[in-house]
């Protein structure tokens, strides 16, 4: 059934005036950001490409993304190594405990990071684990963060398997346990495995207030550095923007493409 | 050690409970090597738990499990050469129809080139060529189950165990697999163990059925001899549509005098009696009833007839065209074929 002409046009007005609002200001940086000047006119007087230059060539930004980077790979390579086997235990041997993991991973999120991160500066300031102010209790911190994103979504492949009745079928063919899983079950939550990874990762890119109160400048991250660019000029601190916003996007298209649901069709018993 | 053919397996005094509940209890039996044996039951039973612990894939609490000679009651199962089919098929969902098939070899660490002359013939077997780069997702409930069979047949199994693998299917597709089944079964000679709930899956593919109810094997007997003298009240009940009468329901109706507390009467031993139809000389005087109502089974006609003291009792009748179906409220003679009759014990 077609709807009417008339509520169709409101429908669309609402749909472009939401899309506007919400681009506008993505738009007017990413412009800003490939702009000579942009004064008192409606559009800049020309485009450019050397804030990118300039920005590309300084030094303090390409160690603040490397920092960045390290920071999160390491962060999602642990995630991984103790998140993957953690999940197997709890839905292979535990099943009883998907109920208090439930309540668990919500908890990094109950806290608000200026109140957790206090709380983390007088926890880890001095003995016996002094490392405020270094790499680590960055990549501690963020992996409570990609806990949550790891547990749900491999749960959810592990939920969408027989993970009790594939062990048993491995097992009777003459795999022990870790080849089952690894063989059996693993390749089957590669795609929700990937999905959080990217979810995590590009969450982790943009993380603020963990890195400037536990870390700061101590250890630059990417938006320390744009923190503290800020009073600098607004063209090259668009084209910061613009550099994390396209990455971001990049990480988030692959995390849903990723995470899509499967289309075919089995066929009918004939 | 070998032991002869006819206790190729041998269960002795087998227990399981879980958290002070028994699933079965001091369980004895033998399956013969070639046996097709059906554990029989409704849910609840027992008879799922004593097949998982015979693949291993649970532990009994006391007992044993030996197969040719050889005690495997605390064997791994990866260890006991022994195939299984599960109701929920088990395919890995991550591997084509030929990599699920070739799953068990490869664990068993079996060359390449005889890997896939293994398969080739597995999938012949089960009658699946064409479908081998299929994935899981891609094949119908029937294919999945015939994939699951081959990946077990493939590794040459001392035994096969199968968990209500029919049970998911529709009831064309369960017909037709369930021959198939059986007729492999036949050709390989393979010691098979079988669970279901449904007791005609159970009496037209077994050589036995282990009938079991409450953690106990009730009755251990060929198709034939279950469904012709079932044991005791459970057996009749569960097996056919008998009907059971009381001691005095029996003396009253029948004149027919027992020791026993229940007797157990077939559908089809009991006739309406017709104008010159002919009955065998073992038949009662007639009793007298009145249709209650008629239930078309295709060949058969199954009448509920209610005589007096408000016994009801279900007839079957062959339906031939010659044969008039009987309207409900029509008053009839019953014969019954005493030579036929069964007293159950308790």
């Amino acid at each position: 059934m077609q709807p009417k002409t008339g509520a169709m046009i409101y429908h669309k007005t609402v749909i472009i005036l939401t899309a506007l609002i919400l681009g506008m200001p993505i738009a007017a940086t990413v412009l800003y950001s490939f702009a000579t000047n942009w004064g008192p006119t409606i559009l800049p007087d020309g485009l450019t490409l050397k804030w990118f230059e300039t920005l590309l060539a300084e030094p303090r930004f390409l160690m603040a993304l490397g920092r960045s980077l390290l920071i999160c790979f390491a962060t999602l390579l642990f995630s991984t190594l103790l998140v993957l086997p953690m999940v197997f235990a709890v839905f292979y041997y535990f099943p009883r405990l998907k109920d208090v993991m439930e309540v668990i991973i919500i908890l990094p999120f109950a806290v608000p990071p200026v109140v957790s991160s206090v709380g983390l500066l007088q926890l880890f300031a001095g003995d016996p684990v002094p490392i405020v102010g270094t790499p680590w209790i960055l990549i501690g911190t963020y992996f409570t963060i990609t806990v949550p994103f790891m547990y749900r979504a491999l749960a959810n492949g592990l939920e969408g398997i027989n993970l009790k009745d594939l062990i048993d079928a491995a097992h009777l063919l003459g795999a022990n346990t870790f080849t089952a899983f690894m063989r059996c079950i693993l390749p089957n939550l590669n795609r929700a495995l990937l999905a959080s990874l990217f979810i995590s990762f590009s969450f982790l890119m943009g993380e603020f207030v963990f890195a400037n109160i536990l870390v700061g400048t101590r250890f630059e991250t990417l938006q320390i550095y744009l923190y503290t660019k800020r009073m600098t000029s607004g063209h090259l601190n668009a084209a910061i923007v613009t550099t994390y916003f396209f990455l971001t996007l990049a990480l988030t298209w692959a995390a849903m493409y990723l995470s899509r649901p499967r289309t075919e069709k089995p066929v009918e018993d004939e | 050690m070998s032991t002869d053919n006819q206790h190729y397996v041998s269960v002795r005094a087998l227990s399981k409970s879980f958290e002070e509940q028994h699933v079965f209890e001091n369980l004895d039996f033998d399956i013969a090597k070639g046996e097709f044996v059906t554990l029989l039951g409704p849910s609840g039973c027992g008879k799922s738990t004593l097949l998982r612990c015979l693949a291993g894939l649970e532990q009994p609490d006391t007992g044993s499990i030996s197969v040719d000679g050889v005690d495997i009651t605390r064997a791994k199962a990866q260890k006991r050469g022994i195939g299984m089919v599960f109701q929920s098929y088990a395919l890995f969902p991550n591997m084509t129809v030929t990599e699920n098939i070739a799953f068990g070899l490869k664990m068993q660490r079996v060359a390449a080139s005889e890997i896939a002359s293994r398969v080739e013939r597995g999938v012949a077997l089960v009658e699946l060529q064409g479908n081998e780069k299929k994935y899981p997702h891609q094949l119908s409930g029937g294919q999945k189950q015939r994939v699951a069979l081959a990946r077990a047949l493939v590794t040459e199994p001392r035994i096969l165990l199968l968990d209500e693998p029919l049970s998911a299917l529709d009831a064309r597709i369960r017909r037709s697999l369930r021959e198939q089944i059986r007729e492999i079964q036949k050709d390989l000679h393979l010691t098979t163990v079988f669970v279901t709930h449904d007791q005609e899956e159970a009496m037209t593919i077994s050589d036995r059925i282990f009938l079991m109810s409450k953690g106990k094997i009730v009755q251990k007997a060929t198709p034939d001899e279950i469904y012709l003298n079932p044991i005791n009240e459970f057996a009749a009940r569960f097996i056919g549509s008998y009907n059971l009468l009381t001691r005095d329901q029996a003396r009253d109706v029948l004149g027919f005098e027992t020791t026993c507390g229940l007797i157990a009467v077939r559908p089809e031993s009991i006739y309406i009696a017709q104008d010159g139809g002919l009955y065998p000389p073992s038949c009662s005087r007639p009793v007298k009833a009145v249709i209650d109502s008629h239930q078309l089974l295709g060949n058969v006609i199954r009448y509920r007839a209610r005589l007096a003291g408000d016994l009801f009792l279900t007839v079957d009748v062959m339906n031939r065209s010659s044969s008039r179906l009987v309207e409900p409220g029509a008053e009839v003679s019953l014969l019954f074929n005493m030579a036929e009759i069964r007293p159950l014990s308790e």
